[in-house]
């Protein structure tokens, strides 16, 4: 039913479409910018260099539905936005949350596809408890985060950028910072199941929690259109928990139940 | 009165394209002078370290004990043909947590991000530093080593005085180049977020996307320093310079 | 050199053959094999590891070959570019020698790391050439982004070779009725190149590690492709293994080219 939905909607804009759906259309192709920075929401497969994981599995249905083949491109925090910008990626799914500084520039697919927030991670034996507890200490997280403005503004803390998670979470074992803060995605798996993090613990609440949704270029209304048909149709059918579980994401995450009980009933 | 200057100048740019609101807002311009700051702080210090790792591994690459000029060369051929970007993740995401765990708690690991980079830094050039050395070592003449020799010079003394002050003016020139590639190797620092001004210009342009602006103050920047250095080392070489020797 | 003695007095074998001649090669590699045993033996270097290293070998070399590959391509943009401006600074032209002056001088003193951001960044992504789109990928823009300074340095190598050719040179050629592109052809050209050599060498050495540089804007070369092995495996050990290999494989890289090198040095040392 959505795939008939998608594809009509697909079909019926020809003469209104913008230019990314135009774009996509006549390259039988979609370019979608994945975050794969590690755990079961996106990583590589050794043996063939193949991306997987959580982002990938949303970006191949997309392609699907839309009946188009599929090219995923790797980015990083600290260079996403340009690249969807600047064209070289139609759409991102990169684990990036709605805000208000995101909104300005770009726009998104208005149904969320999870929820993330930030949280830290600490030493076991470090002194810091709290969110407040990080003022004048130096944190380290990925160039082009999102919690950078609210740790130094808000909680005081001094940041340094790195290229990626794990080189921020490197320097975190090799003692150069009091925490690293990435998206709870992410860390939540390290300390639950790696033996490397168990001398390792989260600071909760998570910072800024979010929901994650689908970004495209500003004034891309079309396209924003045809993705979300597509995520509302993840949440109708329980797709989304189905790959949830099949990816082995715990703990599964209670906004996904929610929301497939909200558009269950329409 | 400063602000209203820089306003006119921020405007004037505006007029042709380059967006240099960023120099406006307080914060970033602070960060990005810091920026300025550290790197002249990291060139300075590799500067000096690295001219002291050169002298050093000079004098063990020309020694008479086979073992000692081994070492040295395994060092030097190691650090001369890897990545300097390499061993800085080496160093630092690697060694620097082994050290970390080696290391009780209590104690702290002391080493900085800005020391490792430092310390990289100073060894990679040290041994350029010390392979143009031991070149100008072996171009002085072998008649004034037997002539000091002969007026009782002992094999020390004849490498502080008379081999090394004669390969320092040899090699300034070739020393001088491997400076200006320091200063410009500087801006790996970056990678391992120390806070030199390509760092700095990174996260002010992920947030605000002026790179080609950004780009043109550290062209600007690095111009001015590279041209001081070989300033620096043409003044050097005009009064090193000994009747005689050289042009 | 303790060595130099030895290779004079053989100079027709080759520089391979000498290494494996020399008993510290030997000795170096013993040591090697001793050092790796120890280590097996106490636990610290695991059988997994090295299966994990196996595993992901493939990754790595492919990493290694985009890395040459961008190298090689950088090389020979900037040696046909710096010959060209190498040319245009001899020009009869003021202004024209000015302005290859000035390139020269720009790229010489920019920063690698700087010159990729900017190519990167600045460049677009796709040029469109009718109605296809042409990609522009990253690996290129990091390959432009190294010619530049490796054509400002061809034609200051350039220059220095031109300076050290003796005067009577050209004296001797202009008295035998050389025309001036004659002259440039046939008699200072092929002297220029045989002393450009060596310095040529050492420039693409330098490139070569300054294509591990393409990792910070997301090509992915040998120390990205490090980054995500030892994030997906996401193990303390491995993690010290990977880097330490990609180390290595820079080194089995260059180290050789720098000993080519040296004998060219030596084999042009007195012409």
């Amino acid at each position: 039913m959505a795939t008939v939905l998608a594809t009509g909607v697909f079909m019926s804009g020809v003469a209104h479409a913008d230019a990314t759906l135009d774009k996509i259309r006549q390259r039988h192709k979609i370019v979608v910018g994945v975050l794969l920075s590690g755990g079961p929401f996106g990583s590589i497969d050794p043996s063939n260099q193949k991306p997987l994981g959580w982002n990938v599995e949303l970006a191949q249905d997309i392609a699907r539905q839309l009946g188009v083949e599929l090219e995923t491109v790797q980015v990083q925090p600290s260079n996403r936005v340009q690249l969807l910008q600047q064209g070289k990626v139609d759409i991102l799914i990169a684990g990036m949350e709605w805000t208000q500084e995101r909104n300005e520039i770009l726009s998104f697919a208005p149904t969320p596809f999870y929820q993330v927030g930030g949280v830290a991670i600490v030493p076991q034996d470090s002194s810091v408890r709290r969110w407040e507890d990080l003022r004048g200490k130096q944190v380290c997280l990925s160039q082009g985060s999102n919690y950078a403005k609210p740790l130094s503004t808000e909680y005081g803390a001094q940041v340094q950028g790195f290229k990626g998670s794990s080189e921020s979470l490197l320097a975190l074992r090799g003692n150069n910072c009091a925490a690293a803060v990435h998206d709870n995605i992410l860390l939540q798996p390290l300390v639950n199941d790696s033996p490397e993090w168990k001398n390792y613990r989260i600071i909760q609440p998570a910072l800024i929690p979010g929901n994650s949704v689908v970004w495209a270029r500003k004034g891309e209304q079309d396209t924003v259109a045809a993705i979300d048909k597509i995520i509302q149709g993840w949440h109708q059918s329980g797709w989304l928990i189905a790959t949830e579980k099949k990816l082995n994401i715990t703990p599964p995450s209670p906004v996904l139940v929610a929301l497939h009980g909200k558009f269950k009933k329409i | 009165m400063m602000d209203a200057w820089l306003s006119k100048i921020v405007a004037a740019c505006k007029g042709i394209g380059l967006n240099y609101d960023f120099l406006l807002a307080a914060d970033e311009r602070a960060a990005f002078l810091h920026g300025l700051l550290v790197t002249l702080q990291l060139s300075l210090a590799c500067i000096v370290l690295s001219l002291l790792a050169g002298f050093l591994l000079a004098t063990l690459l020309v020694s008479q004990r086979r073992w000692l000029a081994f070492g040295a060369r395994v060092f030097v051929e190691l650090t001369r043909n890897t990545p300097t970007l390499v061993q800085l993740y080496c160093a630092f995401l690697v060694l620097n947590m082994l050290i970390t765990q080696a290391l009780s708690s209590s104690v702290g690991n002391p080493l900085t991000p800005f020391i490792w980079v430092v310390l990289v830094i100073s060894l990679h050039k040290g041994a350029f530093h010390a392979e143009s050395l031991r070149a100008g070592i072996e171009a002085v003449p072998a008649v004034t080593l037997e002539a000091a020799a002969s007026l009782g010079f002992s094999r020390r003394r004849q490498l502080w005085l008379v081999q090394l002050p004669l390969a320092l003016r040899f090699a300034l020139p070739s020393l001088i180049n491997n400076l200006v590639d320091l200063v410009k190797m500087t801006s790996v620092a970056s990678a391992i977020a120390v806070g030199d001004v390509t760092y700095q210009s990174i996260m002010i342009w992920t947030q605000r996307d002026n790179v080609l602006e950004l780009m043109l103050l550290m062209l600007f920047f690095f111009g001015v320093l590279t041209y001081a250095v070989n300033l620096a080392g043409r003044w050097l070489e005009q009064n090193l310079r000994m009747p005689g020797y050289g042009r | 050199m303790a060595d130099s003695a030895y290779t004079d007095a053989v100079p027709l074998l080759p520089q391979s053959a000498l290494v494996l001649r020399q008993g510290r090669t030997w000795l170096l590699l013993l040591l090697l094999a001793v050092l790796l045993g120890l280590l097996l033996r106490s636990g610290i270097l695991q059988l997994p590891l090295l299966k994990d290293l196996l595993t992901w070998s493939p990754a790595l070399l492919l990493g290694m070959l985009a890395n040459i590959q961008i190298s090689v391509l950088a090389i020979a943009i900037g040696t046909l570019a710096g010959l060209f401006i190498g040319v245009l600074q001899l020009s009869s032209v003021r202004l024209v020698r000015l302005a290859a002056r000035g390139y020269v001088q720009l790229f010489r003193n920019a920063p690698m790391l700087i010159l990729i951001y900017f190519s990167t960044y600045v460049f677009p992504f796709e040029l469109h050439i009718s109605s296809h789109y042409v990609s522009f990928p990253d690996w290129i823009k990091v390959t432009l982004g190294l010619a530049l300074p490796a054509s400002a340095n061809v034609a200051e190598i350039f220059r220095g070779a031109m300076l050290s050719i003796p005067a009577p040179q050209w004296e001797a050629a202009s008295s035998l009725a050389f025309r001036r592109t004659q002259l440039l052809r046939w008699i200072i050209l092929p002297q220029c190149l045989r002393r450009m050599l060596p310095s040529w060498m050492n420039l693409y050495s330098t490139i070569t590690m300054g294509t591990a540089l393409a990792s910070l804007v997301g090509v992915h070369d040998l120390l990205d492709t490090a980054q995500i092995a030892s994030t997906t495996v996401n193990r303390v050990d491995f993690t010290v293994a990977i880097y330490f290999t990609t180390l290595l494989l820079f080194f089995i890289y260059c180290y050789p080219i720098s000993r080519f090198t040296h004998y060219l040095e030596r084999k042009y040392a007195f012409i």
